[in-house]
């Protein structure tokens, strides 16, 4: 907790970390702005709050009152939300400061916050390298020291891949902790807000924050916040499931190391290991790029130029008005992404796809309750298929950027919580570890990323 | 093929606003009439992070519309996105139902102007939101665009095709109207868009049971309209097929100002709504005490009262049609017959003084029921004529009080003393002696003068019912 | 399982989303290359019959129905790209074309 005189020094403080850290291209909001509106905020502020002090960012597809929410597209360039996200009043109620809003996938789509219509981000530890994505910038500035914490957004483990790239923690919560209003849509039935941290304490102190019912969102459950639990002494009781389909043949072996590893600590601290098998892992990533693309060729419906945002004009009637906004203001990963959810959607093809989709996703779900009911309480996997790849590596072909969230969007899809902490390093770059836990048993997951933080070597070769 | 007749065959889709404080889906007023884009908020524009919360209220008035109209109710149905472009809809997508809706399989029995009784199948019965406004002709080369309406809670209620010409397809809509209207659900003003009416129309051979290409007619703004542009399109349907041609399936507006139809003029191919259930909200569950306390409150429908009132009060079928029209008005007969009054008279009050004043003055019924009672007990008794009965009516609805006492007041209360009439009988015949004469040689026309001069005499109290015998005894006939 | 040019003109119609004939050869390839890629889901035999997963709650909440707005920090004038006498503004659609919703043509 931060002295109320301390504050305005803390403001100052994380300015001054966010201008070094600029070359990460990691922050949307000028840095006046941010140095501005944290001198404010620092008087403001309830210093006897849970966060009191704690500066966190905040991706831009999240809507604050402070700064303009761009979701990494022209289509909303400068625009002020009205309103903010109950996750960001719930982070103000409890004394944090909000230090600026990050760079993002344009509308959270993408793994490598390549696709943002304002430049791409730089992974911290090698600028040819991408952070990861969406929530890129959010991750990026954790992992530079420039705050504790930040704020990112999950559809398909945007906040887990990129902490895992940049060596992090990132914790998403299970559907229906955190609610969604003021979090702008992507994929409905599979968005949650997520939250990195340079610790597992930090990221976890920061989700209770932000975590419990919200009547403004119909699909945020009717429960209290996140209660924390005591980190552990060791992990004696716990059962671990390894899922086989997580540890194909072709996995990197610097990733697979690292697993091992951590595997081994485990054991130590004194879980017993399962080898489990969730079978349809394999049909995820298409289920995903159904569902997800359906739900947000509706979601992004909204955006035609008519009450907010710029508008692209010399349109003869209302038509042209939206073509051209939505065909200029949208970037191509956006634009392929609705198209592709538009044709699932349609006539002739709903039950093919988006049905189907709906249906494959149900069995995917019950493969996870199929193991958690036989005495497993968390899963253990790889965050990752490979440690962050270059920039522009995986732009060719659309479908190799999918795969690069293979073992994160089964989370997503069962609506579970997971969590990703920094395992090891593979040639000097990151490495995360994945904890799956059911539905609602966050705790069960903090323990076990409790007692992993404290022997794991996260910063060490695998 | 002379003298084969056509037959049309019409389906109708109506929109009904439900009478509810705030939106389907938000918090914002709905009510009407209030200044553009004032009852408005994040989640009615449709502004990137707001969501849809559920108002219980109108879920529950939709489950009384769905009972009222013998529907059965789905415990558990779903909301869905139906997803299109306008500028009146923000979000690019109406939260509607589509796969599993509220309600299906209801009915609603009417008089067909035509057919007697018909009783229309109501096919389905779901809960949406409402879209803004667009005015066209506000501005120059701009439409205009108000979101006060956008959010506003409706329910579609959608008929098969089962009405067989335009008055018999407006006739169901009053008959809806006054269900829901009944059922306090809805204004059901056309004219004011509380609700609206789609027709889908085909024609064919009389005789014929395979149905014809159906278009779609909208734009229908008035219950009279209803019929104007539903004859429009039939007609224009028929001269097609007469003449060999086919009917394009196609959406036709109405235009009231010409009286005729044509083809809404859009280049797109037909409607994809890629309807998919809404991801934002769960499954809409009718909790058991709504459906119980629905059914409970569900008032005694139009077409029931009228008929109790014919078997129960004895009164004529016109006479009951007039009295169950409002809800109001027909609770106000019951409670002046429950005051004490006879079910004839009190109907002929009621329809009479009573409804002439509330339709003076804007609505409301204003003398009590029990004075209305009481009146009518006075009239019946002979102490006031009806004539000063409605005086006496007119007196109460301005300042209240008691029946009698103002009768009294007014100098109203008729004289039925024997003594004091004989009194009167025999002055006039004093003063009348040429007359009495004349009378007794076989005038008898001129007892009517005589019982005029004693009403003179008398300034009016005098009760003529009691008068003519008494003048009878004394002129000996 | 291709995409054809027509079918993808066609769903950028319905998505109200320009596209340029430069673009669209490219987009046809990738999109086929997607669509393709996700529709393996269609051989799996256990997809006919499963029920669909729904994340949240099972049943939704009620709200009361008092007319309290959610809050705007400032009015719809502030943010809105055309604004006039209270409206937003559009460029005219087609004269005499009504919505999808039969709400039909407002004249003044």
């Amino acid at each position: 907790m931060t002295a109320a005189a301390d504050l305005p020094r803390v403001a100052a403080d994380t300015a001054d970390r966010l201008a070094r850290a600029e070359p990460l291209k990691a922050l949307l909001t000028p840095m006046a702005d941010v140095r501005a509106s944290l001198a404010t905020q620092a008087t403001r502020v309830t210093p006897a709050g849970a966060l009191a002090g704690m500066p966190v960012v905040v991706k831009d597809n999240i809507c604050t009152l402070e700064f303009t929410t761009s979701c990494g597209s022209r289509i909303l360039e400068g625009y002020r939300s009205p309103f903010e996200a109950t996750a960001i009043a719930r982070l103000k109620a409890a004394g944090a400061l909000i230090a600026g809003k990050t760079n993002c996938d344009e509308f959270a789509m993408g793994s490598s916050t390549e696709h943002s219509a304002y430049g791409r981000t730089h992974h911290p530890l090698d600028p040819e390298r991408v952070p990861g994505g969406s929530s890129g910038g959010s991750a990026a500035l954790v992992a530079a020291g420039a705050v504790p914490a930040a704020l990112g957004s999950e559809t398909g483990g945007s906040v887990r891949q990129p902490a895992a790239f940049c060596g992090v923690v990132g914790i998403k919560p299970t559907y229906g902790r955190v609610s969604r209003y003021g979090l702008v849509a992507f994929g409905s039935s599979l968005d949650q807000i997520g939250v990195f941290g340079r610790t597992v304490s930090d990221a976890a102190r920061v989700l209770r924050a932000i975590s419990g019912h919200d009547p403004l969102d119909a699909t945020c459950e009717d429960r209290d916040a996140l209660a924390l639990p005591a980190e552990p002494e060791n992990l004696q009781g716990f059962v671990v499931g390894i899922p086989k389909e997580y540890f194909p043949p072709d996995l990197d072996p610097g990733v697979r190391r690292a697993c091992e590893r951590a595997l081994g600590l485990l054991k130590q601290l004194g879980a017993s290991l399962r080898e489990v098998s969730l079978p349809h892992t394999a049909h995820a990533i298409p289920t995903y790029y159904i569902i997800a693309p359906a739900e947000a060729s509706s979601n992004l419906a909204r955006y035609d130029g008519v009450r907010y945002g710029p508008r692209f004009d010399g349109a003869v009637d209302v038509r042209a008005l939206y073509r051209s906004t939505r065909g200029q203001g949208f970037g191509p990963e956006v634009r392929r992404r609705i198209l592709v959810g538009t044709y699932v959607l349609s006539s002739g093809y709903y039950d093919a796809y988006y049905r189907r989709a709906q249906r494959m996703r149900a069995l995917i779900a019950q493969d996870f309750r199929t193991v958690f009911d036989r005495g497993v309480d968390l899963l253990f996997t790889p965050s990752t298929p490979s440690p962050p790849f270059k920039a522009g590596e995986k732009l060719g072909d659309p479908v190799a950027m999918y795969l690069a969230d293979i073992f994160t969007v089964t989370a997503n899809l069962a609506g579970l919580p997971a969590l990703t902490l920094p395992i090891g390093r593979v040639d000097g770059l990151p490495v995360g570890g994945q904890l799956i836990a059911p539905a609602f048993l966050e705790d069960e997951m903090l323990e076990a990323a409790f007692a992993l933080e404290r022997v794991v070597p996260a910063t060490g070769d695998a | 093929m002379s003298g084969t007749a056509w037959e049309a065959v019409i389906g109708l889709e109506t929109h009904v606003q439900l009478r509810t404080r705030s939106k389907m889906f938000c918090g914002c007023s709905s009510a009407f009439g209030a200044p553009p884009n004032t009852n408005v908020c994040p989640v009615c524009l449709g502004l990137p992070g707001a969501l849809p919360t559920v108002n219980g209220r109108a879920i529950q008035l939709a489950v009384r519309a769905a009972l009222a109209l013998n529907c059965q109710v789905h415990v558990r149905s779903i909301f869905a996105r139906k997803n299109y472009f306008y500028p009146d809809l923000p979000k690019g997508y109406q939260i509607s139902q589509y796969e599993e809706p509220l309600a299906t399989e209801g009915s609603l029995a009417f008089t067909s102007p035509d057919r007697g009784r018909v009783t229309a199948t109501i096919v389905r019965l779901h809960v949406e939101e409402d879209a803004g406004k667009s005015l066209h002709d506000r501005f120059p080369k701009a439409t205009a665009v108000d979101l006060n309406r956008s959010g506003v809670p409706l329910v579609e209620i959608v008929t098969g095709p089962d009405f067989r010409s335009p008055s018999e397809a407006r006739a169901y809509l009053l008959a809806l109207k006054e269900v829901l209207e009944y059922a306090d659900i809805s204004d059901c003003d056309l004219e004011k868009g509380s609700l609206r009416v789609d027709a889908n129309l085909s024609v064919r051979r009389a005789g014929d049971t395979a149905l014809g290409t159906k278009t779609e007619v909208k734009n229908i703004n008035s219950f009279a309209f209803v019929e104007k542009a539903l004859a429009v399109e039939r007609d224009r349907q028929i001269a097609v097929l007469a003449a060999g041609g086919r009917i394009d399936q196609q959406t036709m507006l109405y235009d009231a100002k010409a009286n005729a139809v044509r083809p809404q003029r859009t280049k797109e191919e037909s409607k994809d709504y890629r309807y998919f259930p809404e991801p934002d909200l769960p499954p809409l569950v009718v909790p058991e005490a709504w459906l119980t306390e629905e059914r409970t409150a569900l008032p005694e429908l139009p077409a029931a009262r009228r008929e109790r009132f014919a078997t129960q009060y004895g009164l004529p079928a016109q006479d009951a049609a007039v009295l169950v029209q409002s809800r109001a008005v027909a609770d106000y007969f019951e409670a002046v017959v429950g005051a004490g009054a006879e079910a004839k008279p009190a109907a002929n009050w009621v329809m009479g003084e009573a409804l002439a004043d509330a339709n003076a003055r804007g609505g409301a019924l204003r003398v009590p029921a029990g004075a209305v009672a009481r009146l009518i007990a006075l009239v019946k008794e002979g102490a006031v004529s009806h004539q000063a009965g409605k005086r006496v009516f007119a007196a109460l609805a301005e300042g209240g009080g008691d029946p009698r006492a103002i009768a009294g007041s007014l100098g109203l209360l008729q004289v039925a003393d024997i003594n004091a009439l004989a009194r009167w009988v025999e002055d006039v015949l004093a003063a009348h002696a040429a007359e009495v004469a004349r009378y007794r040689t076989g005038e008898t026309k001129l007892l009517a003068f005589f019982v005029g001069q004693v009403m003179k005499a008398s300034q009016g109290k005098a009760d003529p019912k009691l008068v003519s015998p008494l003048l009878l005894e004394r002129l000996g006939g | 399982m291709s995409v054809s040019r027509d079918e993808v003109q066609k769903i950028a119609r319905l998505a109200e989303l320009h596209v340029d004939d430069a673009a669209l050869p490219a987009l046809v390839e990738q999109m086929s290359r997607i669509l393709d890629y996700v529709a393996q889901i269609a051989g799996v035999a256990a997809t006919e019959s499963a029920k669909p997963f729904i994340p949240g709650p099972a049943a939704t909440r009620f709200r009361g129905d008092t007319a309290e707005p959610a809050p705007l920090a400032f009015p719809p004038a502030r943010m809105a790209p055309a604004f006039r006498d209270g409206f937003f503004l559009v460029p005219r659609l087609g004269a005499f074309e009504a919505s999808a919703q039969g709400t039909g043509e407002e004249g003044e």
